[in-house]
């Protein structure tokens, strides 16, 4: 589902975020990505959102080549990828519902549909009695919780998340951590950015380590207890 | 492609537009003081020149009688007597195109005393001194063609034998007809310099409307929303300014205008003429609707496309 084949990445003024990165996410597979700050982990999923291009290599997402997929297209990528943040990126004047209902509106859905959407999406996180609420009146985790149903809404084959549990408290994390599991079983590819290792650890799932913009470790589903960093 | 499935995008498209019309009217009643703001710097830039393009208008359909005012009096020399006035009053009715009638000097000196109530200056004089008057006037017609009629006559009658002035009291009547004209070349100036500044006005407010709305546009991005769907919205709000500027300076027009009626409908009732104010009719008002709202979309399509690239720029995202 994604792959990178020597991917890099250098930004302006000689910075190396990445170096020679290669890995193979399958399709249904969940894998968590930990580093520390700095270590490349953001701009991983920023190459798979399109929101960078690679400086050398080659990034498959969906099957398709992004790295000779033009800026035009960046779009329709990223409409075939959920993106979780870790500041959630809520729009703070439209309500729930609406914040949901977005990536549907975009793609210029029938509004009976995107009612129905919207609410299973709701109802999947646990926040159905919240539609009409404004995000600022949630808390962290609710908020957090409406940028899932925002990024599973228009049911995509992959789910990537930037340190979604970042500004989380340990109890909350479990909780977030549990939902990605259970989208997962549901068939979507998950990749999650996390510097949180314990929580990694005991989801006992795949593990890329970067440190430096390098690859360093690439843990299998079911090993625990070896260092991840 | 098959048929339904270009159905179906067509109707995507039409729900997304229709995304963007409601979401652009919401933003601009969300902040309504603003708004109307803009509205109404944008309606006084257009009251001017259609003010004036009323004012010029009215002044033309004031009936100026051009076929009354635009006769040629022609003062015979006094030695030519009643015979020279007779010769010249059949000459014309020979040339034919023009009424003409003779006033004898004691009709004239009649006239002279009672219109200028100098009755006893007549006496002064031993004899009449007022000459053979013939007053030549033109069909009834518009001012281009009495114009023409004039410029026709003129030159012959000056040419003629015993013939001592020929006045033309149709020239200040040409006259007004180059100040109108002048009145039309300053409103096409006007016209255009405020056009320009309908479109700078909303380029500007689009401008910080992006950037009111930077976080907006950064989300819809990153959910998947093209170039075309984020810019909608703004190019819609460009049109509604300058529609909403194009109403405003339609109402304080006609508010004008009913400020303006009473006295001059005194004023006209003292030169004895009857004018009704006219104002724009329903095809030109709506002209100006369009034309207020292609401004500002105008305005809005300079603005947009620049400052989503330079935002997306400072944020990272690319479209």
């Amino acid at each position: 589902m994604i792959t990178f084949e020597h991917v890099s990445k250098r930004y302006p003024g000689g910075i190396s975020a990445l170096k020679d990165v290669n890995f193979e996410l399958a399709a249904g597979e969940m894998a968590f990505l930990t580093g520390h700050s700095g270590a490349g982990k953001s701009t991983l999923l920023r190459l798979v959102m399109m929101l960078e291009t690679s400086s050398g290599g080659q990034v498959f997402v969906n099957g398709q080549n992004l790295s000779k997929t033009p800026l035009s297209m960046a779009p329709k990528v990223r409409r075939r990828v959920g993106m979780i943040f870790q500041d959630h990126k809520l729009l703070r004047d439209k309500t729930v519902f609406d914040n949901v209902a977005l990536p549907l509106l975009i793609a210029g859905m029938r509004y009976v549909e995107i009612r129905k959407r919207v609410r299973a999406a709701l109802d999947k996180v646990g926040l159905l009695h919240k539609e009409r609420a404004w995000p600022p009146a949630l808390s962290g985790g609710e908020q957090q919780r409406v940028g899932i149903a925002r990024a599973i809404v228009s049911m995509p084959p992959i789910l990537i998340a930037d340190e979604p549990t970042g500004n989380l408290d340990p109890e909350l994390s479990r909780e977030l951590f549990a939902l990605f599991d259970e989208i997962n079983q549901q068939g979507v590819t998950v990749l999650i950015a996390s510097h949180d290792l314990a929580l990694v650890r005991a989801m006992s799932r795949r593990v890329l380590v970067l440190s430096g913009g390098n690859l360093v470790d690439d843990i299998p589903a079911g090993v625990t207890g070896r260092s991840a960093s | 492609m098959s048929d339904s499935t270009t159905r179906q995008q067509m109707r995507s498209w039409g729900r997304r537009q229709l995304y963007s019309l409601f979401s652009s009217i919401g933003t601009l009643l969300s902040h309504k003081l603003a708004t109307l703001m803009t509205a109404l710097v944008l309606g006084i830039a257009m009251a001017l020149p259609l003010g004036l393009f009323v004012s010029v208008e009215n002044l033309r359909a004031v009936d100026l009688r051009a076929s009354e005012f635009g006769s040629i009096t022609v003062f015979l020399q006094r030695e030519g007597g009643e015979g020279l006035a007779n010769a010249l009053a059949e000459a014309v009715s020979e040339r034919g195109g023009a009424g003409v009638s003779l006033i004898s000097p004691d009709e004239g000196m009649q006239e002279f005393t009672t219109a200028s109530g100098f009755g006893q200056a007549a006496d002064i004089f031993d004899e009449n001194p007022l000459p053979w008057v013939a007053v030549l006037s033109p069909p009834p017609g518009r001012q281009a063609e009495v114009d023409a009629w004039v410029r026709d006559w003129e030159p012959w009658l000056e040419q003629r034998e015993g013939i001592e002035l020929v006045q033309v009291d149709h020239k200040w009547m040409q006259r007004l007809s180059g100040l109108l004209a002048l009145g039309d070349a300053v409103i096409t100036v006007l016209a255009v310099l405020f056009s320009l500044a309908v479109v700078v006005v909303v380029a500007n407010t689009i401008r910080l409307d992006v950037a009111n709305r930077a976080e907006e546009i950064e989300v819809m991005s990153l959910v998947g929303a093209n170039n075309g769907f984020i810019r909608q919205p703004f190019l819609y709000s460009g049109f509604w300014y300058g529609l909403a500027g194009a109403a405003l300076a339609l109402l304080l027009l006609f508010a004008g205008l009913a400020y303006l009626q009473p006295p001059l409908e005194r004023l006209m009732d003292a030169y004895g003429n009857q004018h009704q104010l006219v104002g724009l009719g329903p095809d030109r008002a709506l002209l100006v609707l369009l034309m207020g709202g292609l401004l500002g979309l105008a305005g809005a399509w300079l603005s947009v496309q620049r400052h989503l690239r330079l935002l997306a720029h400072g944020r990272g995202i690319r479209h």
